[in-house]
């Protein structure tokens, strides 16, 4: 049991926050243009490289001195070359060299991700003929989870299928670091649909809640 | 355990049967259910491409507040849809015993046209025969 991966997405349909664990088929880095700035290092364009201090308060939050690499077990190698297929897991590469992801691009994922979420929404809300939530559906290999606040942020987590619901630790979030860090946080422009909401310390907090919890192996 | 509704949609995405059981859902009208159904196979198609983990199946459960929908896939692309709350747990043998009625009373009926709508009276009464009125 486990989790793979967290998006955050706003009012407007867009991704502003997104982060994966244990993740095997990695996404390829977004198109230009394709996803705000601040959403995910790890997904950034690569021609845009976030760390080329250019003086947004975005990307301030994302220098290259950061201590998340170590925190999030990111690595984030910067043109290392070519990754091996059955590269270890919690690898990636932000260069222009991704053959060992071999899904869509982010931006593409994001988007995909997001409609399904609304059409099973939007389907549940007719079928139940109430206000009734989508909460989670299953497959075969992962399990995705919705969470979704009364200002429109809807929280999307997908994990191993056997989990149980982790509607609550969606909530965690939600009440815990992202209150703290970012709606209260005055540096984060948040509804701008201009950037998202990556910061350090959100990251972080994220990363250590998900990776307290008994389901995280 | 309660059985709200079946469906079944061809491989088109066409909903070619559609019965109600149990009361508890919204009653909707056949053009709805129509659109649903077509909503639920490009969601399923979608599903099966967002794996984070390799290959994966299409959608196998959704879970809503008080009722699920369970789908089985057949080999030839004919879905099985059973709304059902959510204590549930024999969806699937359920849903395995409506194939093998379908197969019986459907596919060997000459009569019928393959993913054309569902007009057969021994189906009928056969699902009626396992589902009831839906409460177990």
């Amino acid at each position: 049991m486990t989790i793979h991966s967290l998006y955050i997405y706003d009012r407007h349909c867009v991704c502003v926050f997104y982060q994966d664990w244990h993740r095997t088929k990695r996404p390829k880095p977004a198109v230009e243009g394709g996803i705000l700035p601040a959403v995910s290092q790890a997904v950034s364009p690569s021609q845009q490289n976030p760390n080329d201090g250019n003086l947004t308060l975005s990307s301030s939050f994302s220098s290259p001195r950061n201590t998340l690499s170590s925190t999030t077990g990111i690595v984030v190698a910067m043109n290392d070359g070519n990754q091996l297929p059955n590269a270890p897991q919690m690898q990636l590469s932000t260069g222009s060299t991704v053959s060992s992801s071999s899904g869509l691009p982010f931006d593409e994922e994001a988007k995909l991700v997001y409609g399904v979420v609304i059409s099973l929404r939007n389907m549940i809300r007719k079928l139940s003929g109430r206000d009734e939530q989508f909460v989670n559906y299953r497959t075969s290999a992962y399990k995705l989870h919705l969470f979704e606040t009364i200002t429109g942020f809807k929280f999307v987590m997908l994990s191993d299928p056997k989990t149980d619901s982790l509607r609550f630790v969606l909530r965690q979030i939600y009440v815990g670091p992202f209150l703290e860090y970012v709606v209260r946080n005055p540096l984060v422009k948040m509804d701008s649909r201009e950037q998202g909401i990556d910061n350090e310390y959100f990251r972080a907090s994220v990363d250590r809640l998900i990776r307290g919890l008994s389901v995280f192996l | 355990m309660v059985v709200f509704s079946l469906w079944v949609i061809n491989k088109a995405g066409g909903l070619v049967y559609q019965r109600n059981f149990a009361d508890g859902l919204a009653p909707l009208t056949s053009n709805e259910y129509l659109v649903l159904a077509g909503t639920l196979h490009g969601i399923h198609a979608i599903t099966s491409r967002l794996s984070p983990m390799g290959s994966s199946s299409g959608v196998q459960v959704i879970e809503a507040e008080t009722f699920k929908l369970n789908v089985l896939l057949t080999v030839t692309g004919t879905k099985f849809v059973l709304l059902t709350s959510l204590a549930d747990t024999n969806a699937d043998s359920i849903l395995q015993k409506v194939y093998d009625i379908y197969a019986d009373a459907v596919m060997k009926n000459p009569f019928h046209t393959p993913e054309m709508p569902i007009r057969s009276e021994g189906f009928d009464t056969r699902i009626g025969l396992l589902i009831g009125t839906g409460q177990t």
